[in-house]
Formats: C-alpha cells, sequence, structure tokens
C-alpha cells in the first residue's frame, strides 16, 4: 500500500511538475517575444535556414553572428568587459564554451529538449553538448578504387598515398590537433604504434591547409585524392564524388558541439526559447539533414549511407596548453616549417 | 598664410591621429597587458615570448623575399601597364587600363584559389595544358613555393602601384623628353634618363605602399605558403593565434609592432629620398602639355605582350572563378563538367538575405567611404606635400599607422577602441575604420600627383587674391583630377572587398561582402564564393568605369572652362 501510495504520488508530483514546466514554457515563450530576439553567437555552417524557422515557428528573431573560432573567446571576453555582451546564446567547441564558463560568462540552463540526450552531452549544469564535429577519411570514389580505400587508419601510411593526402595543418588546427591526440586515446594501443602511424603520415607528405573548410575541393576536383576532413562534406558538396571510409571496428573521432546561454543575456527568455529549440527535433534534424552534422538527438542522422552505423566518439576536450605542447610535437613530426 | 597651413596641417594630425592612433594604441596596451584583452596588469611577458621564439627568426628571411619579390613585380608591372596606358599610342589603352585594375577587385582568397587551381603541381589546368603541349613527365610550375607566392601577391599589389604611378605619367610635361630628344636621346634613353627618374617619388611611393601591403597580407600566405610551406610573418602570427580556443590577440600584436615599426621607417627613409620635391615637378604654369609617345614598329609586338600578360595573368583566374560559379563542385574543366555546368551557385546567392545585404552594405560602404576618404586624403595629401614641417611628417607617419599593422590583428584593434563607444557593432564603426585603415590609398596617389603640380600654380592664384580653399578648387583640383579618381577606385575597390576589420566588426545589419564570401570559404562551398566574388567583380568594375567616366567629364569641363 504505501509503496502504491508512493508511487501514485511520485506520479502526481511528475504530472504537476511537467503542467508547470508546460506552463512556464508557454509563460516563457510569451516573454521571449516580448523580448523580441534571440543574438546567437557561433561558428557553424548554413544555419540560416534554422533561424528562419525559429522565427516563423515562435515569433522570436533568430539573429546568427559567425565568429571564428580563434576570435570567439576574444570578441565574447571584449564585449564581456566592456558591458556590451550582444550575444544571448554561444556556441562553439567544447574547450571554448569552458573557458567562457571559467570566466563567469554563461548562465545555468539544462533545457528540456535535451532530456533524452546521451549522459556524455550533460558535462555540466551550463553547457549542453548537441553533436560530434565528426572527422573521417574522405576520398575522391570516382579516383580510388573501392580495393584501394582505407580499412584502417594505419592504412593512411601505405606509399602509394604519397604526395596523395590533404589535412588541416597539424601544427597549429586545434581540432586536428585533438583528433590526432584523440586516435592515441580511442584507437592505437600503444604510443609505439601511434608514432608509427604519425611518421608514417607525415612520410606521405600531406598537403596543410588552415583548416577543414578548404580540404574538400582538392580531393573533389582530383588535385589529392583522400584527406582527413568531415563526412559533412558529402551532403553540402553533393553531387561531388566524396565518400567515407568505413574502417573496421574503429571509430570516428570529433570534438563536442556545445552550446550555452550568456551569464548577462540581454533577452535571457529568448535565449531559452532558442536553446529549447536549437535542441529539439526538428532542428537538429534540419543540422544533420541540410548540413550533414552528427548530432545528439537520439535516432537523428546525417543523409551519408553507413552513417547510421558508425562509431561516432567525442574526444577528450584539451586544453590549450596540451593543444600547444601536441600542436609543437607534430610540427616536428610533420616538418611543418 | 603659413599659420593658416599650420593650423591646417594640427587639425588634420588631430583627425587623423583619432581615426589611427585609437586602434593601434589598444593593441599597445594589449601587448603589455596580461589577459586577453587591452587592459590588464603591465607585462612584457608578451614580448618575451614573441621574440623569444627562434621560430620567429627563420620566417623573416622568406618574409623579406616575399615582400621584396612582390613589391618588385607589382611595381615593374604597372610602370610597364601605366607608361603604355598612358605614355603611348598602344591601341586598346583603355581596356588595359580597365584589366590591369582587376586583380584589386578580386577577394585575395579568391585570387589566391584561382591560381591554385591553374597552377597546382597534380593537376593544375595550365599545368596539364603545358604538360600535354610539351610531353612533360612532371607539372612545369608549382604555385606552392615562394616564387607562387611573389607572383600572385605581385599581381595583387600591382592596381595599387598602377593607380599612384598612372597619374603621375598622365600629368608629365612632355618638354622633359622632347628636350631629351633634341640633344640625340633615343626612346629607351630618355625613359631611362629622364622619365624615370623624374617618376622617382610616384615610383617609391607605389614600392613602399607595395611592400606595407603584402607585409599585412594574409591570403596569399595563407591559401599558397601554407600547402608550400613557405611561412611569412602573416602565417606565423596566424598559427600564434590559431592554436588554442584563448587566443591572445596582444602577444599577435607585439609582434605586429614591428611590422609597423618596419613600415614607419620606410615612410621615414621615402619621404627622405622624395624630401626635394621641386626636382620631380612636372607640371608648372608654363607650357604644360601632356604628349603621347608613337611606338613605331614595336606597336604590334608590345600589344601582343600586354595582351599575353594581361590574359594569362588577369583574365585567366577571373574566368576560373567564372568556371567555378558554374560547376557543381571543384572540378577540372571536361565535357563532363561543362555537361554539369548551371547557375545552382548564383540562385543560391541572389535568394540568401544575407548575401544581398551584403551586398547593399559593400555597396555603400564603398561609395560613401571612398568620397569621405578622398575628401580627407585631399588635404592630407595637401598638407604632406606642400607644408614642409615636422606637424607634415607626423601626419604622414600616423595615416600609415592602422595601415601598417597585420591584417588578422588590426581588426581587433578596432574592436577593443569601438567597444569603448557606442557605435559598436554598426555600420558607421566599419565606415569609420576603413577610412582610418585605408587612408594611405586615397593620400599616396593624390601626393604624388601634389608633387608634380608646381607651387608657382598655387601662388599665381593667390597672388590674383584666391584664399586656400578657392586655390584648391580652382586651381589645383583639375589638375588632381587623375589623383582623385586613382584615389577614389582604390578606395572604393578595397571598401567593397575588405576583410580584416569586417571580419571583427561585422555583426547581423552589417554585413559585408568579403565577411560572406569568408564563410563560403569556411564551409567549402567554393561554388557560392566564386559566384559572390564574380557580383564583387562585377559592383567594383561598374564603379571603377562610373569612377574614370566622371573623371573624363570633369577634366572635359575644366579644359573647356
Amino acid at each position: 500500500m504505501p509503496r502504491r501510495f508512493l508511487a501514485a504520488a511520485a506520479l502526481a508530483l511528475a504530472a504537476t511538475a511537467l503542467t508547470a514546466t508546460a506552463h512556464a514554457d508557454a509563460g516563457d515563450l510569451a516573454k521571449a517575444k516580448s523580448e523580441g530576439k534571440a543574438v546567437f553567437y557561433a561558428n557553424i555552417t548554413s544555419v540560416q535556414p534554422i533561424m528562419k524557422a525559429f522565427t516563423a515557428d515562435t515569433g522570436v528573431t533568430g539573429e546568427y553572428t559567425r565568429i571564428s573560432s580563434s576570435k570567439f573567446v576574444a570578441t565574447l571576453v571584449t564585449e564581456a568587459d566592456a558591458g556590451k555582451l550582444l550575444a544571448d546564446v554561444v556556441q562553439a567547441p567544447l574547450p571554448v564554451l569552458e573557458l567562457l564558463r571559467e570566466r563567469g560568462l554563461l548562465a545555468k540552463y539544462r533545457s528540456p529538449s535535451a532530456a533524452d540526450y546521451p549522459a556524455w552531452t550533460h558535462p555540466d549544469d551550463s553547457i549542453q553538448l548537441f553533436g560530434i564535429e565528426y572527422v573521417g577519411l574522405i576520398y575522391n570514389r570516382d579516383l580510388v578504387k573501392p580495393a584501394d580505400v582505407p580499412k584502417r587508419y594505419e592504412d593512411l601510411t601505405d606509399p602509394k598515398w604519397n604526395n596523395k593526402i590533404v589535412m588541416a595543418n597539424p601544427a597549429n588546427h586545434p581540432s586536428t590537433i585533438s583528433w590526432l591526440v584523440g586516435l592515441r586515446e580511442h584507437v592505437f594501443k600503444s604510443d609505439a604504434d601511434w608514432m608509427k602511424f604519425l611518421k608514417g603520415l607525415a612520410a606521405n607528405h600531406p598537403m596543410f591547409v588552415a583548416s577543414f573548410g578548404p580540404t574538400p575541393a582538392p580531393i573533389e576536383s582530383g588535385e589529392k585524392l583522400i584527406g582527413i576532413s568531415m563526412p559533412k562534406y558529402i551532403v553540402t558538396q553533393a553531387p561531388a564524388p566524396l565518400d567515407w571510409a568505413r574502417l573496421d571496428g574503429e571509430p570516428l573521432l570529433g570534438t563536442p558541439r556545445a552550446i550555452a546561454i550568456t551569464a548577462k543575456a540581454p533577452h535571457p527568455a529568448a535565449a531559452r526559447a532558442f536553446v529549447d529549440y536549437w535542441l529539439g527535433r526538428k532542428a537538429m534534424g534540419m543540422l544533420a539533414k541540410d548540413v550533414g552534422e552528427y548530432v545528439a538527438t537520439p535516432g537523428v542522422y546525417p543523409p551519408i549511407p553507413g552513417i547510421d552505423h558508425a562509431k561516432v566518439i567525442a574526444v577528450r576536450e584539451l586544453s590549450d596548453e596540451e593543444i600547444r605542447k601536441w600542436g609543437a610535437e607534430f610540427k616536428d613530426i610533420f616538418g611543418v616549417k | 598664410m603659413g599659420n593658416g597651413r599650420s593650423t591646417l596641417a594640427w587639425l588634420l594630425i588631430a583627425v587623423v591621429g583619432l581615426l589611427t592612433i585609437c586602434p593601434v594604441a589598444m593593441l599597445a596596451l594589449g601587448s603589455f597587458s596580461t589577459g586577453l584583452t587591452a587592459f590588464g596588469s603591465f607585462t612584457l611577458a608578451k614580448y618575451a615570448a614573441a621574440y623569444g621564439d627562434p621560430a620567429l627568426y627563420g620566417v623573416v628571411a622568406d618574409t623579406v623575399g616575399f615582400v621584396v619579390g612582390s613589391s618588385l613585380l607589382a611595381t615593374v608591372l604597372a610602370l610597364f601597364f601605366a607608361y603604355l596606358s598612358t605614355r603611348t599610342d598602344i591601341p586598346l589603352k583603355r581596356l588595359f587600363a580597365i584589366v590591369s585594375l582587376v586583380p584589386m577587385m578580386i577577394p585575395h582568397l579568391l585570387f589566391a584559389v584561382s591560381w591554385a587551381l591553374l597552377l597546382n603541381p597534380s593537376n593544375g589546368m595550365l599545368n596539364l595544358v603545358l604538360k600535354d603541349l610539351f610531353a612533360l613527365d612532371h607539372a612545369p610550375f608549382n604555385i606552392y613555393s615562394l616564387p607562387g607566392m611573389i607572383l600572385v601577391e605581385g599581381l595583387l599589389d600591382m592596381p595599387i602601384a598602377y593607380l599612384i604611378m598612372a597619374p603621375a605619367m598622365a600629368s608629365f610635361d612632355v618638354s622633359l623628353e622632347e628636350s631629351s630628344h633634341v640633344f640625340g636621346a633615343g626612346n629607351l634613353q630618355t625613359l631611362a634618363r629622364i622619365t624615370l627618374p623624374v617618376l622617382r617619388p610616384a615610383i617609391l611611393a607605389a614600392f613602399t605602399l607595395g611592400v606595407v601591403r603584402s607585409l599585412a597580407s594574409f591570403a596569399v600566405p595563407s591559401v599558397i605558403g601554407m600547402p608550400g610551406q613557405v611561412p611569412v610573418l602573416a602565417t606565423y602570427i596566424y598559427q600564434m593565434i590559431a592554436t588554442g580556443f584563448a587566443t591572445d590577440y596582444g602577444k599577435a600584436a607585439a609582434v605586429g609592432m614591428s611590422v609597423l615599426v618596419t613600415s614607419i621607417v620606410l615612410i621615414v627613409v621615402y619621404r627622405r629620398l622624395t624630401a626635394a620635391s621641386e626636382k620631380f615637378v612636372t607640371v608648372s604654369g608654363r607650357g604644360y602639355r601632356p604628349a603621347q609617345i608613337a611606338l613605331g614598329r614595336a606597336r604590334g609586338p608590345l600589344l601582343a605582350v600586354v595582351a599575353a600578360i594581361s590574359l594569362v595573368m588577369i583574365v585567366l583566374p577571373v574566368l576560373v572563378l567564372l568556371y567555378t560559379s558554374l560547376v557543381p563542385y571543384a572540378m577540372v574543366p571536361s565535357r563532363h563538367a561543362f555537361a554539369m555546368m548551371s547557375l545552382r551557385h548564383w540562385r543560391e546567392v541572389l535568394q540568401d538575405p544575407v548575401s544581398l545585404a551584403s551586398l547593399e552594405n559593400s555597396l555603400f560602404l564603398g561609395v560613401a567611404g571612398a568620397t569621405l576618404g578622398v575628401v580627407l586624403s585631399l588635404f592630407v595629401a595637401w598638407v604632406i606635400v606642400r607644408v614642409k614641417t615636422r606637424a607634415a611628417g607626423l601626419l604622414e607617419g600616423l595615416s600609415y599607422l592602422s595601415f601598417s599593422f597585420p591584417g588578422i590583428v588590426i581588426g581587433v584593434g578596432f574592436m577593443w577602441f569601438f567597444v569603448q563607444t557606442p557605435l559598436y557593432a554598426t555600420l558607421t564603426a566599419l565606415l569609420i575604420g576603413y577610412i582610418a585603415t585605408y587612408l594611405p590609398y586615397g593620400i599616396r596617389p593624390l601626393a604624388s600627383a601634389f608633387i608634380q603640380i608646381h607651387t608657382h600654380l598655387e601662388e599665381s592664384s593667390r597672388v590674383c587674391g584666391a584664399g586656400t580653399l578657392v586655390t584648391l578648387r580652382r586651381v589645383v583640383a583639375p589638375l588632381l583630377v587623375p589623383g582623385i579618381v586613382s584615389a577614389w577606385i582604390l578606395m572604393a575597390s578595397m571598401f567593397v572587398r575588405e576583410l580584416s576589420l569586417s571580419v571583427v566588426l561585422s555583426r547581423p545589419g552589417t554585413e559585408v561582402l568579403a565577411v560572406q564570401i569568408l564563410h563560403f570559404a569556411d564551409d567549402g562551398l567554393w561554388g557560392q564564393l566564386s559566384a559572390l566574388g564574380m557580383l564583387m567583380i562585377a559592383i567594383s568594375t561598374t564603379l571603377v568605369v562610373i569612377a574614370a567616366a566622371v573623371g573624363s567629364r570633369f577634366r572635359a569641363l575644366a579644359a573647356q572652362g
């Protein structure tokens, strides 16, 4: 009896809480509308359709400012110090938001839209992870025979790829540095195996570019045949002859994408409404379908054949000190001038 | 009169100083402060870290080669084009004059990418053609090299040099050359002994500006130098700020300070070399008439050379852009590629509200910014040339302050400055920032033109009772029209494609073309990027044609009146 009573009480409480949340949501949305707009600082591809849908569905205008990762912290800190922080919501790689949280620039918020997200997406009370900037071996399917497609990461060290690889500069591109370190932690069993891979890759003289952005074009045009790049380009560059190498039992790795509300958001209710919308199935579905992003929403995948069966892992976020340290190591190994 | 000039000089120092010192001062503060912003406790650690890095000294040699090589190439090519188009009877000169300005209208990032598509060693289009033609085993050229960087940067800086030298050549007094011919000298001898020495201020100005620009350049070092493993100062600074997330722009500013000092030293040297400006006067009150040199039998071969240079170095990269905007993804030209061509990328760009807003804002900034910038430059150039006091030297130095700072850092200086004002995140902030940074583009062509106009003309006007402003308007301005047109074109086309400041200061409502193009590049969307780039070229070309036509009309009216 007491057990039944407790269960009923718990259900009643949960129902009350849910109703209260729903009421709060409705109230919050009305408040968001009165605030007028939500200002979103981010560095993510083609999100204008989501901003448009948010505006249409909620009546709150979504304003997007794109700020590159190298200017993100500097811009936010400068605005905050001057008391002119314009951003309500910020999206960036996890280490960037952790830097902002350490400076007290993020508010605590747990969105109900992320309730069914996996546990790893909730690192703390302020930051919500919603996807992985996943990296893979992307090749030109017109120029690489199926038999030649790598089956393991170490296949990249085969001399047949000499002068045929493009990748972001391993001496300074943070996501590539984190990815290379991630290989050690998730793929290679020993330092010796990892080092052998790095040296073999370096011996194939990859062409270095500034970031992931310039990696697909040389693969599409045939200037290079394969690259350490992002599978999302298979979607955004369609109908380019790009495909991704399915590796035998080895995961795809990437840095986690994070979102949070700023501590002194000029439009706090609009900020909450935006984060709820962003993390919802509709927006995440658009991000996966139109931009090829790997999102944390259960059951939502980008339209890339086979990607729903891939094991995609968020790598450990490296501190700036670690990034600089490994960047210097990779500079030596890859002979970057 | 002396007092009036001095007052004007100090007034301009105040205006230009306010515009240019503030961002640089913020960067200087940041370089001496702990933390990530301009304000923190004093430290020398950033200088110690920046200059204590042995890698810095390794990149200096390549930087010198890159900067001197590209500036020389830009100056020599511009001299060649300017001489032929202003002083000789070569056919199609108007066309060549416009063609030589084209690289200035293309976003540098796109121009560099076009050259990579043409001359990369794997499947560069020109390399493939040459390999087929001459049955070669290997690609004959590798754009990812120091010579490749020099070629592309030289071409990008050539229009600046052209626009500085062309007005000086246009106002060249032919009697000097006629005297040389009377004494038996041939065309080449006259060119070497008379024409070039008289044009020294303009040539030096063009070279100096080329050096300062290529020192601050980032697109070519990034797109061509990085894959080619040729690091220069700009990529060194990029590496410094890109490695990690808590970007320390103060440390980057500490490196930038040495670029600034180099530029200031160059400007002082330039002033010394052109101090006795009377030597270079070519338009005095006595029988000035520019005239053309008949090329005779050299006309055909020279036309062929100019046409070949224009085609290979300027038209071809633009055609690559047009092609890229029409194919669905990066493809080597083939029957398959041509069959897949469509206007998809153009439609996407023309239906994208942010791209359309960028077009509108950039057009406004180009027209309004260049007009305001030229008015300010007119006064500053006059003071720099005519008022030979220390104040004039100070004014010239100030005008170069923001311009000399590496592009990837100066934008942050402006952000640190504007965030302290109500102008932050407005179009006005961009307008002010543009004018402040690119003031030398207005001043240099005008100063070169002022140097060549004899003070006798102004003095005669004053003897007849006209004041300084009336003299400027009725006597000097009509003679300055070529300089004014050059300055306006340089500023307008720069503002239409400006990136360094915009990428930091642009916000919703103040979107501009170059930032939108950068975002397309970040996403690897080269088709849309090329379509928007072509629209940018179209806008700039229209502005150039209008400016040239207005200039011609004004000169014709002045000649009649």
